[in-house]
Protein backbone atom coordinates (compact mmCIF):
# COMPACT_ATOMS: atom_id res chain seq x y z
CA UNK A 1 0.00 0.00 0.00
CA UNK A 2 2.78 2.65 0.86
CA UNK A 3 5.08 1.34 -1.85
CA UNK A 4 2.06 1.70 -4.15
CA UNK A 5 1.48 5.29 -3.37
CA UNK A 6 5.32 6.08 -3.67
CA UNK A 7 5.76 4.16 -6.70
CA UNK A 8 3.22 6.33 -7.64
CA UNK A 9 4.90 9.22 -7.09
CA UNK A 10 7.85 8.63 -8.25
CA UNK A 11 6.91 7.90 -11.43
CA UNK A 12 4.49 10.25 -11.82
CA UNK A 13 7.84 13.22 -10.64
CA UNK A 14 9.75 10.87 -13.76
CA UNK A 15 6.57 10.85 -16.56
CA UNK A 16 6.38 14.37 -15.89
CA UNK A 17 9.69 17.29 -16.50
CA UNK A 18 9.83 17.36 -12.60
CA UNK A 19 12.00 14.79 -11.69
CA UNK A 20 14.33 15.17 -14.86
CA UNK A 21 14.90 19.30 -14.54
CA UNK A 22 15.70 18.59 -10.90
CA UNK A 23 18.11 16.25 -11.84
CA UNK A 24 19.67 17.91 -14.73
CA UNK A 25 19.24 21.15 -12.79
CA UNK A 26 21.49 19.58 -9.82
CA UNK A 27 24.30 17.48 -11.97
CA UNK A 28 24.96 21.13 -14.02
CA UNK A 29 25.74 22.50 -10.33
CA UNK A 30 27.48 19.82 -9.43
CA UNK A 31 30.05 19.66 -12.24
CA UNK A 32 30.98 23.31 -12.34
CA UNK A 33 31.55 22.87 -8.23
CA UNK A 34 33.60 19.39 -9.58
CA UNK A 35 35.41 21.63 -11.45
CA UNK A 36 35.97 24.43 -9.58
CA UNK A 37 37.85 21.82 -6.78
CA UNK A 38 39.46 20.33 -9.13
CA UNK A 39 41.13 23.43 -10.49
CA UNK A 40 42.77 24.15 -6.62
CA UNK A 41 44.60 20.66 -6.87
CA UNK A 42 45.92 21.24 -10.65
CA UNK A 43 49.03 22.58 -10.59
CA UNK A 44 52.82 21.61 -9.51
CA UNK A 45 52.37 19.76 -6.31
CA UNK A 46 49.04 18.02 -6.21
CA UNK A 47 50.48 15.06 -4.31
CA UNK A 48 51.33 16.72 -1.74
CA UNK A 49 47.28 18.09 -0.97
CA UNK A 50 45.59 14.84 -1.92
CA UNK A 51 44.59 14.33 1.67
CA UNK A 52 42.60 17.43 0.97
CA UNK A 53 41.12 16.19 -2.01
CA UNK A 54 38.55 13.52 -0.33
CA UNK A 55 37.19 16.54 2.37
CA UNK A 56 37.02 19.13 -0.52
CA UNK A 57 35.10 17.19 -2.02
CA UNK A 58 32.61 16.04 0.24
CA UNK A 59 32.16 19.70 1.44
CA UNK A 60 31.93 21.53 -1.58
CA UNK A 61 29.94 18.43 -3.76
CA UNK A 62 27.99 17.41 -1.04
CA UNK A 63 27.26 20.91 0.66
CA UNK A 64 25.93 22.15 -2.77
CA UNK A 65 23.79 19.38 -3.18
CA UNK A 66 21.97 19.61 0.48
CA UNK A 67 21.52 23.59 -0.77
CA UNK A 68 19.82 22.02 -3.86
CA UNK A 69 17.92 19.92 -1.95
CA UNK A 70 17.02 22.97 0.65
CA UNK A 71 15.57 24.44 -2.28
CA UNK A 72 13.38 21.37 -4.25
CA UNK A 73 12.36 19.18 -1.35
CA UNK A 74 9.95 21.66 0.04
CA UNK A 75 8.73 22.04 -3.96
CA UNK A 76 8.66 18.57 -4.68
CA UNK A 77 6.87 17.82 -1.04
CA UNK A 78 4.17 20.54 -2.06
CA UNK A 79 3.70 18.72 -5.49
CA UNK A 80 3.32 15.46 -3.84
CA UNK A 81 0.90 16.08 -0.67
CA UNK A 82 -0.72 19.97 -2.19
CA UNK A 83 -1.04 18.77 -5.44
CA UNK A 84 -3.36 16.01 -4.27
CA UNK A 85 -5.66 18.71 -2.80
CA UNK A 86 -5.45 21.06 -5.30
CA UNK A 87 -5.96 18.44 -8.48
CA UNK A 88 -8.89 16.85 -6.93
CA UNK A 89 -6.96 13.17 -6.64
CA UNK A 90 -7.24 13.21 -2.90
CA UNK A 91 -11.22 11.88 -2.64
CA UNK A 92 -9.31 8.66 -4.30
CA UNK A 93 -6.59 7.70 -1.69
CA UNK A 94 -9.41 9.85 1.50
CA UNK A 95 -11.93 6.86 0.42
CA UNK A 96 -9.85 3.77 0.30
CA UNK A 97 -9.05 1.25 3.19
CA UNK A 98 -6.00 2.98 3.81
CA UNK A 99 -4.92 4.58 6.74
CA UNK A 100 -3.58 8.30 6.99
CA UNK A 101 -0.11 7.48 8.20
CA UNK A 102 0.37 4.86 5.36
CA UNK A 103 -0.99 7.45 3.14
CA UNK A 104 1.43 10.04 4.74
CA UNK A 105 4.12 7.39 4.44
CA UNK A 106 3.65 6.37 1.26
CA UNK A 107 3.92 10.19 0.18
CA UNK A 108 7.27 10.33 2.10
CA UNK A 109 8.73 6.86 0.99
CA UNK A 110 7.89 8.61 -2.85
CA UNK A 111 9.68 11.72 -1.81
CA UNK A 112 12.76 9.26 -0.46
CA UNK A 113 12.83 7.74 -3.57
CA UNK A 114 13.22 10.89 -5.48
CA UNK A 115 15.81 12.40 -3.09
CA UNK A 116 17.93 8.90 -4.05
CA UNK A 117 19.03 9.88 -7.22
CA UNK A 118 20.11 13.43 -6.17
CA UNK A 119 22.37 11.87 -3.55
CA UNK A 120 23.84 9.31 -6.25
CA UNK A 121 25.25 12.45 -8.50
CA UNK A 122 27.86 13.61 -5.96
CA UNK A 123 28.77 10.00 -5.37
CA UNK A 124 29.08 9.53 -9.21
CA UNK A 125 31.25 12.55 -9.39
CA UNK A 126 33.23 11.46 -6.74
CA UNK A 127 33.99 8.22 -7.61
CA UNK A 128 34.56 8.88 -11.32
CA UNK A 129 37.70 10.47 -10.27
CA UNK A 130 39.08 7.03 -8.56
CA UNK A 131 41.32 6.05 -11.23
CA UNK A 132 43.13 9.62 -11.11
CA UNK A 133 43.21 10.65 -7.40
CA UNK A 134 43.29 8.98 -4.01
CA UNK A 135 39.50 9.23 -3.94
CA UNK A 136 38.31 7.86 -0.54
CA UNK A 137 34.93 5.44 -0.61
CA UNK A 138 33.98 5.37 2.38
CA UNK A 139 34.14 9.15 3.16
CA UNK A 140 31.87 9.19 0.11
CA UNK A 141 29.43 6.68 1.34
CA UNK A 142 29.48 8.47 5.28
CA UNK A 143 28.55 11.90 2.91
CA UNK A 144 25.87 10.13 0.67
CA UNK A 145 23.93 9.02 4.09
CA UNK A 146 23.90 12.36 5.31
CA UNK A 147 23.20 14.34 2.40
CA UNK A 148 19.97 11.70 1.76
CA UNK A 149 19.10 11.75 5.84
CA UNK A 150 19.13 15.69 5.00
CA UNK A 151 17.15 14.85 1.92
CA UNK A 152 14.47 12.99 4.18
CA UNK A 153 14.72 15.78 6.90
CA UNK A 154 13.85 18.17 4.10
CA UNK A 155 10.84 15.71 3.09
CA UNK A 156 9.16 15.73 5.93
CA UNK A 157 9.27 19.49 6.76
CA UNK A 158 8.09 19.46 3.27
CA UNK A 159 4.99 17.73 3.82
CA UNK A 160 4.26 19.49 7.43
CA UNK A 161 4.35 22.84 5.58
CA UNK A 162 2.10 20.95 2.75
CA UNK A 163 -0.56 19.88 5.37
CA UNK A 164 -0.59 22.75 6.67
CA UNK A 165 -1.28 24.91 3.79
CA UNK A 166 -3.26 23.17 0.72
CA UNK A 167 -2.12 25.59 -1.84
CA UNK A 168 1.44 24.11 -3.16
CA UNK A 169 3.39 27.51 -3.89
CA UNK A 170 2.31 28.85 -0.15
CA UNK A 171 3.36 25.52 1.09
CA UNK A 172 6.49 25.48 -0.48
CA UNK A 173 7.16 28.88 1.22
CA UNK A 174 6.13 27.50 4.20
CA UNK A 175 8.86 24.60 3.83
CA UNK A 176 11.56 27.48 3.34
CA UNK A 177 10.97 29.33 6.24
CA UNK A 178 10.68 26.41 8.37
CA UNK A 179 14.13 25.02 6.69
CA UNK A 180 15.64 28.67 6.53
CA UNK A 181 14.86 28.90 10.28
CA UNK A 182 16.81 25.47 10.58
CA UNK A 183 19.51 26.32 9.09
CA UNK A 184 20.49 29.45 11.07
CA UNK A 185 18.98 28.87 14.51
CA UNK A 186 23.06 28.24 15.62
CA UNK A 187 23.95 30.91 14.05
CA UNK A 188 25.58 32.32 17.63
CA UNK A 189 27.03 35.24 16.57
CA UNK A 190 23.45 36.86 15.31
CA UNK A 191 22.61 36.47 18.72
CA UNK A 192 25.45 37.64 20.93
CA UNK A 193 25.59 33.90 22.95
CA UNK A 194 28.91 32.10 23.25
CA UNK A 195 26.83 28.76 23.56
CA UNK A 196 23.34 28.18 22.38
CA UNK A 197 22.92 24.50 23.20
CA UNK A 198 19.80 23.00 22.37
CA UNK A 199 19.45 25.46 19.41
CA UNK A 200 22.65 24.39 18.41
CA UNK A 201 21.83 21.03 18.50
CA UNK A 202 18.32 21.90 16.36
CA UNK A 203 20.87 23.02 13.13
CA UNK A 204 20.58 20.48 10.76
CA UNK A 205 23.65 21.57 9.09
CA UNK A 206 26.01 21.03 12.41
CA UNK A 207 24.80 17.47 11.94
CA UNK A 208 25.58 17.22 8.54
CA UNK A 209 29.04 18.42 8.80
CA UNK A 210 29.82 15.16 10.94
CA UNK A 211 28.72 12.73 7.50
CA UNK A 212 30.61 15.47 5.53
CA UNK A 213 34.18 14.78 7.83
CA UNK A 214 33.44 10.89 7.46
CA UNK A 215 32.22 10.72 10.60
CA UNK A 216 28.51 8.42 10.95
CA UNK A 217 27.95 9.13 15.13
CA UNK A 218 24.67 7.77 16.74
CA UNK A 219 23.76 11.01 17.90
CA UNK A 220 23.17 12.57 14.17
CA UNK A 221 21.50 9.81 13.22
CA UNK A 222 19.03 9.96 15.89
CA UNK A 223 19.14 13.64 15.35
CA UNK A 224 17.88 12.74 11.95
CA UNK A 225 15.41 10.39 12.90
CA UNK A 226 14.04 12.34 15.87
CA UNK A 227 13.59 15.30 13.54
CA UNK A 228 12.28 13.60 10.26
CA UNK A 229 9.58 11.61 12.97
CA UNK A 230 8.72 15.14 14.78
CA UNK A 231 7.69 16.71 11.26
CA UNK A 232 6.17 13.44 10.19
CA UNK A 233 3.84 13.46 13.37
CA UNK A 234 2.55 16.78 12.92
CA UNK A 235 1.75 16.56 9.32
CA UNK A 236 -0.08 13.17 10.39
CA UNK A 237 -2.33 14.93 13.07
CA UNK A 238 -2.57 17.93 10.71
CA UNK A 239 -4.54 15.99 7.92
CA UNK A 240 -6.65 14.21 10.44
CA UNK A 241 -7.79 17.61 11.62
CA UNK A 242 -8.26 18.67 7.89
CA UNK A 243 -10.91 15.77 7.55
CA UNK A 244 -12.82 17.86 10.33
CA UNK A 245 -12.46 20.95 8.49
CA UNK B 1 -35.97 6.54 12.74
CA UNK B 2 -35.43 2.84 12.60
CA UNK B 3 -33.02 1.12 9.83
CA UNK B 4 -34.58 -1.96 8.04
CA UNK B 5 -32.52 -4.83 9.38
CA UNK B 6 -30.76 -5.69 5.84
CA UNK B 7 -29.33 -2.11 5.84
CA UNK B 8 -26.36 -1.39 3.93
CA UNK B 9 -25.72 2.09 5.33
CA UNK B 10 -27.28 4.24 8.23
CA UNK B 11 -26.30 7.59 8.14
CA UNK B 12 -27.63 8.97 11.78
CA UNK B 13 -27.44 12.50 12.30
CA UNK B 14 -25.15 13.98 10.17
CA UNK B 15 -24.45 17.24 10.99
CA UNK B 16 -20.88 19.31 9.45
CA UNK B 17 -19.75 22.62 10.06
CA UNK B 18 -17.59 25.10 7.92
CA UNK B 19 -16.80 27.41 10.70
CA UNK B 20 -20.01 29.25 11.30
CA UNK B 21 -21.72 27.96 8.33
CA UNK B 22 -23.61 25.00 8.81
CA UNK B 23 -23.71 22.64 5.51
CA UNK B 24 -25.43 19.99 7.10
CA UNK B 25 -27.89 19.38 9.74
CA UNK B 26 -28.83 16.28 11.13
CA UNK B 27 -28.94 14.02 8.02
CA UNK B 28 -30.06 10.43 8.95
CA UNK B 29 -31.06 7.41 6.77
CA UNK B 30 -30.74 4.14 5.95
CA UNK B 31 -30.47 2.34 2.63
CA UNK B 32 -30.72 -1.53 1.51
CA UNK B 33 -28.84 -3.29 -1.51
CA UNK B 34 -30.54 -3.38 -4.30
CA UNK B 35 -32.09 0.58 -3.60
CA UNK B 36 -30.96 3.44 -6.30
CA UNK B 37 -31.05 6.56 -4.33
CA UNK B 38 -31.54 9.62 -5.52
CA UNK B 39 -29.95 12.82 -3.26
CA UNK B 40 -31.66 16.08 -4.63
CA UNK B 41 -31.31 19.40 -3.80
CA UNK B 42 -30.78 22.66 -5.34
CA UNK B 43 -26.32 23.92 -5.88
CA UNK B 44 -25.00 24.57 -2.21
CA UNK B 45 -27.96 22.16 -0.40
CA UNK B 46 -24.73 19.73 1.10
CA UNK B 47 -25.09 17.02 -0.94
CA UNK B 48 -21.08 16.94 -1.62
CA UNK B 49 -20.84 17.50 1.66
CA UNK B 50 -23.26 14.55 2.40
CA UNK B 51 -21.72 12.29 -0.38
CA UNK B 52 -18.16 13.19 1.39
CA UNK B 53 -19.00 12.51 4.84
CA UNK B 54 -20.68 8.50 3.92
CA UNK B 55 -17.15 8.02 1.75
CA UNK B 56 -15.26 9.07 4.94
CA UNK B 57 -13.40 11.78 2.59
CA UNK B 58 -15.03 14.12 5.64
CA UNK B 59 -15.41 13.77 9.30
CA UNK B 60 -18.68 14.78 10.59
CA UNK B 61 -19.45 17.40 13.16
CA UNK B 62 -21.74 15.22 14.72
CA UNK B 63 -23.34 11.79 13.70
CA UNK B 64 -22.57 8.39 12.53
CA UNK B 65 -21.85 6.63 9.37
CA UNK B 66 -22.20 2.57 9.99
CA UNK B 67 -21.17 0.72 6.31
CA UNK B 68 -22.33 -2.86 6.76
CA UNK B 69 -22.40 -2.38 10.27
CA UNK B 70 -19.16 -1.11 10.34
CA UNK B 71 -18.29 2.55 11.83
CA UNK B 72 -16.66 4.80 9.61
CA UNK B 73 -15.17 6.99 12.29
CA UNK B 74 -14.58 3.59 14.45
CA UNK B 75 -13.09 0.77 11.88
CA UNK B 76 -12.44 3.41 8.26
CA UNK B 77 -11.03 0.42 6.96
CA UNK B 78 -13.52 -2.26 7.28
CA UNK B 79 -16.40 0.53 6.05
CA UNK B 80 -14.31 1.75 3.13
CA UNK B 81 -13.66 -1.62 1.82
CA UNK B 82 -17.16 -1.80 0.76
CA UNK B 83 -17.88 1.11 -0.88
CA UNK B 84 -16.75 2.74 -4.52
CA UNK B 85 -17.35 6.78 -4.85
CA UNK B 86 -17.07 9.15 -7.54
CA UNK B 87 -16.46 12.73 -6.80
CA UNK B 88 -17.70 15.51 -8.54
CA UNK B 89 -14.51 15.89 -10.30
CA UNK B 90 -12.67 12.47 -11.00
CA UNK B 91 -9.63 11.82 -9.31
CA UNK B 92 -7.32 11.08 -11.64
CA UNK B 93 -3.50 10.75 -12.12
CA UNK B 94 -3.01 12.73 -15.87
CA UNK B 95 0.26 11.54 -16.13
CA UNK B 96 -0.71 7.97 -15.77
CA UNK B 97 -2.44 5.52 -18.64
CA UNK B 98 -6.08 4.14 -18.07
CA UNK B 99 -5.35 0.33 -17.09
CA UNK B 100 -2.10 1.44 -15.26
CA UNK B 101 -4.17 3.86 -13.40
CA UNK B 102 -6.56 1.11 -12.23
CA UNK B 103 -3.95 -1.31 -11.16
CA UNK B 104 -3.31 1.73 -8.95
CA UNK B 105 -6.87 2.07 -7.68
CA UNK B 106 -7.07 -1.72 -7.59
CA UNK B 107 -3.61 -1.77 -5.12
CA UNK B 108 -5.23 0.88 -3.22
CA UNK B 109 -8.72 -1.05 -2.66
CA UNK B 110 -6.06 -4.14 -1.07
CA UNK B 111 -7.59 -6.24 -4.03
CA UNK B 112 -4.75 -9.51 -3.63
CA UNK B 113 -2.25 -9.07 -6.48
CA UNK B 114 -3.37 -12.23 -8.35
CA UNK B 115 -7.04 -10.90 -8.72
CA UNK B 116 -5.57 -7.65 -9.63
CA UNK B 117 -5.54 -7.96 -13.88
CA UNK B 118 -9.20 -9.88 -13.50
CA UNK B 119 -10.67 -6.42 -12.06
CA UNK B 120 -8.90 -3.71 -14.15
CA UNK B 121 -10.30 -6.41 -17.17
CA UNK B 122 -13.54 -6.16 -15.71
CA UNK B 123 -13.87 -2.53 -14.39
CA UNK B 124 -12.79 -1.40 -17.93
CA UNK B 125 -15.44 -3.46 -19.70
CA UNK B 126 -18.00 -2.39 -17.74
CA UNK B 127 -17.22 1.36 -17.82
CA UNK B 128 -16.49 0.69 -21.67
CA UNK B 129 -12.69 1.66 -21.93
CA UNK B 130 -11.28 -1.42 -23.36
CA UNK B 131 -10.28 0.51 -26.56
CA UNK B 132 -8.66 3.51 -24.55
CA UNK B 133 -6.75 1.52 -21.84
CA UNK B 134 -3.46 2.54 -23.53
CA UNK B 135 -4.24 6.62 -23.75
CA UNK B 136 -2.84 8.73 -21.39
CA UNK B 137 -5.91 10.18 -19.13
CA UNK B 138 -4.97 13.88 -19.28
CA UNK B 139 -5.72 13.22 -23.46
CA UNK B 140 -8.74 11.66 -22.58
CA UNK B 141 -12.57 13.38 -23.30
CA UNK B 142 -14.81 14.46 -20.92
CA UNK B 143 -16.92 11.74 -20.79
CA UNK B 144 -14.21 9.40 -20.75
CA UNK B 145 -12.30 11.05 -17.88
CA UNK B 146 -16.08 10.16 -15.95
CA UNK B 147 -16.22 6.44 -17.26
CA UNK B 148 -12.34 6.09 -16.10
CA UNK B 149 -13.12 7.76 -12.50
CA UNK B 150 -16.51 5.43 -12.66
CA UNK B 151 -13.95 2.27 -13.21
CA UNK B 152 -11.80 3.44 -10.41
CA UNK B 153 -14.53 3.43 -7.94
CA UNK B 154 -16.18 -0.12 -8.98
CA UNK B 155 -12.62 -1.41 -9.51
CA UNK B 156 -13.19 -3.58 -6.00
CA UNK B 157 -16.93 -4.78 -7.03
CA UNK B 158 -18.29 -2.80 -3.84
CA UNK B 159 -21.61 -3.34 -2.02
CA UNK B 160 -21.86 0.52 -1.60
CA UNK B 161 -21.83 2.97 -4.67
CA UNK B 162 -21.45 6.71 -4.44
CA UNK B 163 -21.46 9.16 -7.43
CA UNK B 164 -21.80 12.89 -7.14
CA UNK B 165 -22.81 14.15 -10.32
CA UNK B 166 -21.89 11.74 -12.39
CA UNK B 167 -23.60 12.99 -15.72
CA UNK B 168 -22.37 15.73 -15.13
CA UNK B 169 -20.99 17.71 -18.29
CA UNK B 170 -21.65 14.48 -20.55
CA UNK B 171 -23.63 14.81 -23.72
CA UNK B 172 -26.67 13.03 -24.34
CA UNK B 173 -25.57 9.83 -25.35
CA UNK B 174 -22.87 9.63 -22.37
CA UNK B 175 -26.00 10.56 -20.16
CA UNK B 176 -27.74 7.39 -21.36
CA UNK B 177 -24.67 5.08 -20.86
CA UNK B 178 -24.15 5.72 -17.85
CA UNK B 179 -27.84 5.61 -16.72
CA UNK B 180 -27.48 2.52 -18.34
CA UNK B 181 -24.63 1.65 -15.69
CA UNK B 182 -26.17 2.99 -12.74
CA UNK B 183 -29.27 0.73 -13.67
CA UNK B 184 -27.22 -2.24 -13.72
CA UNK B 185 -25.53 -1.21 -10.74
CA UNK B 186 -28.72 -1.34 -8.75
CA UNK B 187 -29.47 -4.85 -9.77
CA UNK B 188 -26.81 -6.03 -7.53
CA UNK B 189 -25.40 -2.99 -4.97
CA UNK B 190 -27.02 -0.27 -3.50
CA UNK B 191 -26.66 3.25 -5.37
CA UNK B 192 -26.65 7.39 -4.30
CA UNK B 193 -26.52 9.44 -7.23
CA UNK B 194 -26.34 13.16 -6.51
CA UNK B 195 -27.63 15.62 -9.13
CA UNK B 196 -29.13 19.13 -9.14
CA UNK B 197 -30.81 17.64 -12.17
CA UNK B 198 -34.26 16.45 -11.88
CA UNK B 199 -34.69 14.40 -14.77
CA UNK B 200 -31.23 13.07 -14.06
CA UNK B 201 -33.15 11.64 -10.80
CA UNK B 202 -36.13 10.84 -12.24
CA UNK B 203 -34.37 8.72 -14.54
CA UNK B 204 -31.64 6.70 -12.29
CA UNK B 205 -33.51 6.38 -8.64
CA UNK B 206 -36.36 4.48 -7.09
CA UNK B 207 -36.40 6.44 -3.70
CA UNK B 208 -35.21 10.10 -3.32
CA UNK B 209 -33.98 12.47 -0.92
CA UNK B 210 -34.23 16.01 -1.13
CA UNK B 211 -31.62 18.22 0.74
CA UNK B 212 -31.87 22.00 1.28
CA UNK B 213 -29.91 24.69 3.19
CA UNK B 214 -27.95 21.22 5.16
CA UNK B 215 -31.60 19.86 6.10
CA UNK B 216 -33.27 16.67 4.76
CA UNK B 217 -36.83 17.95 3.69
CA UNK B 218 -38.18 14.72 2.35
CA UNK B 219 -36.98 10.90 1.88
CA UNK B 220 -39.77 8.91 0.19
CA UNK B 221 -39.85 6.49 -3.00
CA UNK B 222 -40.32 8.07 -6.76
CA UNK B 223 -43.83 7.08 -8.85
CA UNK B 224 -44.82 7.13 -11.54
CA UNK B 225 -46.70 10.59 -12.41
CA UNK B 226 -50.45 10.88 -11.37
CA UNK B 227 -51.04 14.23 -13.40
CA UNK B 228 -51.43 13.76 -17.10
CA UNK B 229 -52.30 15.60 -19.94
CA UNK B 230 -54.66 13.88 -22.84
CA UNK B 231 -54.67 15.41 -26.08
CA UNK B 232 -57.79 13.88 -28.15
CA UNK B 233 -58.70 14.11 -31.79
CA UNK B 234 -62.42 13.26 -31.22
CA UNK B 235 -62.83 14.93 -27.91
CA UNK B 236 -65.80 13.47 -26.01
CA UNK B 237 -68.25 15.29 -23.09
CA UNK B 238 -66.25 15.87 -20.13
CA UNK B 239 -68.61 13.75 -18.14
CA UNK B 240 -67.68 10.61 -20.21
CA UNK B 241 -63.76 11.00 -19.60
CA UNK B 242 -64.66 10.96 -15.55
CA UNK B 243 -66.56 7.68 -16.05
CA UNK B 244 -63.55 5.90 -16.87
CA UNK B 245 -62.53 4.15 -13.75
CA UNK B 246 -58.75 4.95 -14.45
CA UNK B 247 -59.73 8.61 -14.12
CA UNK B 248 -59.99 10.26 -10.75
CA UNK B 249 -60.18 13.83 -11.93
CA UNK B 250 -60.66 15.94 -15.03
CA UNK B 251 -60.65 19.16 -16.31
CA UNK B 252 -60.90 20.73 -19.83
CA UNK B 253 -57.70 22.88 -19.80
CA UNK B 254 -58.34 25.57 -22.16
CA UNK B 255 -61.96 25.22 -23.31
CA UNK B 256 -61.54 28.36 -25.21
CA UNK B 257 -58.49 27.86 -27.18
CA UNK B 258 -58.10 24.54 -27.92
CA UNK B 259 -60.81 21.65 -27.84
CA UNK B 260 -59.50 18.07 -27.03
CA UNK B 261 -56.90 19.21 -24.12
CA UNK B 262 -57.52 17.68 -20.58
CA UNK B 263 -55.56 17.72 -17.02
CA UNK B 264 -56.05 13.70 -15.66
CA UNK B 265 -55.91 12.64 -12.39
CA UNK B 266 -55.05 9.47 -12.42
CA UNK B 267 -57.28 7.06 -9.93
CA UNK B 268 -55.34 5.56 -6.97
CA UNK B 269 -53.88 1.75 -8.05
CA UNK B 270 -54.99 3.02 -11.83
CA UNK B 271 -52.15 3.39 -14.41
CA UNK B 272 -51.57 5.89 -18.05
CA UNK B 273 -51.99 2.90 -20.21
CA UNK B 274 -55.26 2.16 -18.43
CA UNK B 275 -56.28 5.64 -20.05
CA UNK B 276 -54.94 5.09 -23.29
CA UNK B 277 -56.60 1.85 -23.91
CA UNK B 278 -59.47 3.32 -23.02
CA UNK B 279 -59.14 6.36 -25.24
CA UNK B 280 -58.25 4.12 -28.01
CA UNK B 281 -60.81 1.65 -27.63
CA UNK B 282 -63.82 4.52 -27.63
CA UNK B 283 -62.15 6.08 -30.63
CA UNK B 284 -61.38 9.26 -29.51
CA UNK B 285 -58.19 9.67 -31.34
CA UNK B 286 -55.57 9.62 -28.76
CA UNK B 287 -52.76 12.22 -29.70
CA UNK B 288 -51.03 12.96 -26.49
CA UNK B 289 -50.69 11.37 -23.33
CA UNK B 290 -48.01 12.62 -21.06
CA UNK B 291 -47.08 13.45 -17.32
CA UNK B 292 -48.32 17.35 -16.60
CA UNK B 293 -45.66 17.45 -14.00
CA UNK B 294 -43.44 14.96 -12.92
CA UNK B 295 -43.44 13.19 -9.17
CA UNK B 296 -40.08 14.51 -9.10
CA UNK B 297 -40.49 18.03 -9.72
CA UNK B 298 -43.17 17.65 -7.74
CA UNK B 299 -41.90 16.14 -4.64
CA UNK B 300 -38.88 18.57 -5.40
CA UNK B 301 -40.75 21.88 -5.10
CA UNK B 302 -42.73 20.87 -2.35
CA UNK B 303 -40.06 20.07 -0.18
CA UNK B 304 -38.36 23.32 -1.17
CA UNK B 305 -41.43 25.41 -0.76
CA UNK B 306 -41.69 26.67 -4.27
CA UNK B 307 -45.04 25.30 -5.17
CA UNK B 308 -47.51 23.11 -4.09
CA UNK B 309 -48.09 19.93 -5.29
CA UNK B 310 -50.13 19.45 -8.46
Amino acid sequence: MIGSIALRDWMGAFRTPVGWVSLAATQAILGYVLLKVLDEFTGPEPALRSAGLNLELTHNLYGTAAVVLLLTMPILAARALGGELRDGTWPLLASAPLTLAELLLGKFLGLALLVLPVCLLPLGLGLMLSGAAPVDPGLLAAASLGLWLTGLLFAAVGLWAASLVGQPVAAAVAGYGVLLLLSVVNRTELLGAPQLGALDWLAWNQHLFWFLAGVVRISDLTYFALLTAAFLALALRRLDNLRLG
Amino acid sequence: MVAPMDALLEARGLTRRYGRKQALRGVGFALSAGEVLGLLGPNGAGKSTCLGILAGVLAPSAGQVLIGGADMARSPLRAKRRLGYLPEQPPLYPEMRVDEFLRHCARLRRIPPGAIARAVARSLRLCGLAEVRRRLLGKLSKGYRQRAGLAAALIHEPELVILDEPTDGLDPVQIREVRALIAELGERCAVIVSSHALAEVQASCRRVIVLHDGRMLHDGPLNAPRALRLRLARPPQTAALRRLAAVATVTEAAPDAETGLYSVTLADGATAEQIATAAVGAGWGLLELAPEQTDIERIFFQAIGMEMPA
